[in-house]
């Protein structure tokens, strides 16, 4: 080999020694020190994280009775980058989950990789549409396992149980209230498809299982609120009210038994609800309570001993003047005793019972009965009430405020009230949810009853229990209250409407009543509200002729349901026509006009 | 060498075939499992509709059910007799055998 072949093969080596020592680096720079940042770059093309997930835990009664629960549906989703047909996909899709093809085109040609194309297809359109996409070989259509939330019981208890939006989150009730406990936790697995879009089992990554929503157990019967919701209805039938409120509580533990509200609506047709049948009434709604807010007078004017229950109070046979203006009794009433006061519900006798303890004293025993505060329990949404603090009162208001005016309360904070005096003086949490369970029925949490202080002492509230016995009684407002063989003890009330323009709207009154039974044990406090009752004559529109009848019917039933012993026949119950031929006769004959501006002034029995 | 090179890259075939089929068995194995869930969970909501309160009162009004009130005359309540206070207090016991 001559020197210029030599030097010629060297060079020509060392170009190639260069040359792969170029693609050597290069690799090493790809293979090596760009691993990380190629992996992931190529595991974004092919692998994504697959949603598992997590099934919402139903709710149930005390009885274990399903008040909401789960039903499997399927997702369809798509991966605009699997689409091998897009056209007869579309037109696939568009005539088996009936959506308008251009809106389906529209979602599809945007390239993204999880398109969600329908929600809520019920398995058989599912499976009948995979089956199509495989005969066409159309790639790039997935489904997932999802549920919709399902209520059997249509309307009954809606206001408590609320509803969940399209991603399964509660915005009403128990369901927003629960929702962390509801909801569960959503898992996910790491998946690589091949090019036909099917999973490649070996490859799957990191895998989290979902752990289920837990299950909630409601305090409500839903015997006890089947009965309710069927007192409710008939009395819409009867005197078509604009709004109704009913809730029945246990006193001793503050479990809310039933509670219904009208206007309502069906959870299964959500969608078509007004807001105003949305309202749980019980918790948002303010009313002036009318002569049930006399009990807080009396307690306050027997716990501070500034009365004891016979003393005599003169009533000023039934007009006072007082701080300029008048306040009339439905009734020219002379001396009552303290007793008489809240049984014939004498106004000017509550006022003076309120005047005794002074504004600031009656002030706080109407906070320590729970007004003006939230009473705690767990559904969302409830409001204060409005209580004025003594400072803003006006000169009259130590005569109106005993008598229900001027302050606003919710249904429930009364029902709480009347529950204290069941409850020997003691104020209760009302509870509404009773336990959180796993699935496995492994307890979570379980809310014992909460006592939140001592209001009176309990021989108070015992007599206070006693004068609103009496209440039921012929002497009393709410005759058309009593239960054959039970006792009943009870408070009517009826309060002009409040005009939300101000002043008080004419003709228009929402009547009550509150009550507990048995009397000397009771099992169940019970408060039935009707706002704008329609009575076949103007005059009859009274708590004790409207709302007492009610609570009548409905607490028979409740008590029959709960197997409470009847005593030996206490009395028979008084039918409303007896009631209404008892009632004196120049009320009867006064015309309306007349009889309802004593009524504007006033709060009545 | 050769062969073992063989059998190697043969074995190396055989099994990712395997794995593949048992990743395809576990996928049916879990279709099926969603399957039944998803079966049980329809039934579950059957139920609960055919047993809800406004479905018997339907079944009720249609005459498919009948409910007859139980009179006051048919029902028997057992009284049962107030626990005596010394129940609950801590009762002395006597180990025979320890005493002897």
């Amino acid at each position: 080999m001559n020197p210029n072949s030599r030097s010629r093969c060297v060079f020509v080596c060392a170009a190639f020694i260069g040359l792969f020592s170029i693609f050597s680096f290069r690799l090493i720079y790809l293979q090596v020190i760009k691993h990380d940042e190629y992996a992931g770059l190529a595991a974004k093309k092919n692998v994504h994280q697959q949603k598992i997930y997590a099934e919402r835990g139903m709710i149930l009664d005390a009885n274990n009775e399903v008040l909401a629960h789960n039903i499997p549906m399927e997702t369809v989703v798509a991966d605009a980058t699997h689409l091998n047909n897009s056209n007869a996909t579309v037109d696939l899709l568009s005539s088996e989950l009936r959506i308008p093809s251009g809106q389906l085109a529209e979602k599809l040609n945007g390239g993204r990789r999880y398109i969600i194309i329908k929600r809520d297809v019920p398995a058989h359109t599912a499976n009948a549409l995979q089956e199509k996409l495989r005969a066409g070989n159309l790639r790039g259509i997935y489904f997932e396992h999802d549920a919709t939330r399902i209520y059997p019981n249509g309307s009954m208890l809606c206001h408590v149980i609320g509803f969940t939006d399209f991603d399964h989150r509660g915005i009403q009730g128990v369901e927003a209230s629960m929702e962390e406990y509801l909801h569960g936790q959503d898992g996910y697995r790491f998946i690589e498809h091949n090019r036909a879009g099917q999973e490649i089992v070996p490859y799957r990554g990191q895998e989290r299982a979902p752990r289920d929503g837990y299950q909630v157990h409601l305090t409500v019967d839903l015997g006890l609120q089947n009965i309710v919701e069927n007192e409710i209805d008939a009395a819409m039938q009867q005197y078509s009210p604009q709004k109704a409120t009913i809730i029945l509580m246990r006193p001793q533990t503050g479990e809310i038994l039933a509670m219904a509200n009208r206007p309502h609506f069906d959870l299964n047709l959500r969608s078509e609800a007004k807001p105003d049948q949305m309202k749980n009434r019980a918790i948002i709604d303010m009313m002036e309570p009318g002569s049930t807010f006399k009990i807080v007078a009396a307690a306050s004017a027997l716990n501070e001993r500034k009365m004891r229950p016979d003393s005599s109070i003169f009533c000023e046979n039934g007009l006072w003047n007082f701080g300029g203006a008048a306040l009339h009794d439905h009734r020219a009433f002379g001396y009552l005793t303290v007793r008489d006061i809240l049984i014939k519900s004498s106004n000017i006798g509550a006022a003076k019972l309120a005047l005794s303890v002074g504004e600031q004293k009656f002030y706080e025993y109407i906070r320590r009965f729970g007004f003006g505060e939230r009473t705690g329990i767990e559904l969302p949404g409830e409001i204060n009430g409005l209580i004025r603090p003594p400072q803003s009162w006006s000169k009259i208001s130590i005569t109106r405020i005993p008598m229900g005016h001027e302050i606003g309360v919710t249904p429930l904070q009364m029902t709480v009230a009347m529950a204290t005096i069941a409850n020997g003086g003691k104020l209760i949490m009302p509870r509404i949810v009773k336990s959180v369970t796993a699935a496995d029925g492994k307890t979570i949490s379980s809310l014992s009853p909460m006592v939140l202080r001592q209001v009176i002492s309990p021989e108070i509230a015992r007599e206070i229990g006693d004068a609103l016995r009496g209440v039921v009684s012929d002497a009393g407002t709410a005759a058309a209250a009593a239960v054959p063989g039970f006792t009943i003890a009870g408070k009517t009330g009826t309060a002009q409407k409040v005009d939300p323009r101000g002043g008080y709207e004419q003709g228009k009154y929402v009547v009550s009543f509150a009550g507990y039974l048995p009397a000397d044990h009771p099992e169940f406090v019970g408060l039935v509200v009707l706002d704008d009752a329609h009575t076949s004559k103007p005059e009859l529109n009274y708590g004790g002729l409207v709302a007492g009848p009610i609570f009548a019917r409905l607490a028979e039933k409740a008590a029959r349901y709960l197997d409470l012993e009847p005593h030996e026949e206490i009395r028979k119950a008084i039918p409303v026509e007896r009631v209404e031929k008892k009632l004196p006769a120049e009320r009867i004959h006064k015309p309306a006009s007349a009889e309802r501006i004593a009524l504007t002034n006033a709060s009545h029995h | 060498m050769t062969a073992f090179l063989a059998l190697a890259g043969l074995s190396y075939v055989y099994l990712t075939l395997q794995l593949y089929h048992l990743g395809e068995r576990k996928k049916a194995a879990e279709n099926e499992l969603i399957s039944l869930r998803t079966q049980n969970d329809r039934a579950k909501a059957q139920i609960a509709a055919f047993t809800s309160r406004p479905a018997l009162q339907r079944r009720l009004k249609e005459g498919f059910l009948k409910m007859i009130p139980i009179s006051e005359a048919n029902i028997v309540r057992l009284t049962i007799s107030p626990r005596s206070p010394d129940e609950d207090t801590i009762q002395p016991v006597v180990n025979p055998s320890a005493a002897r």
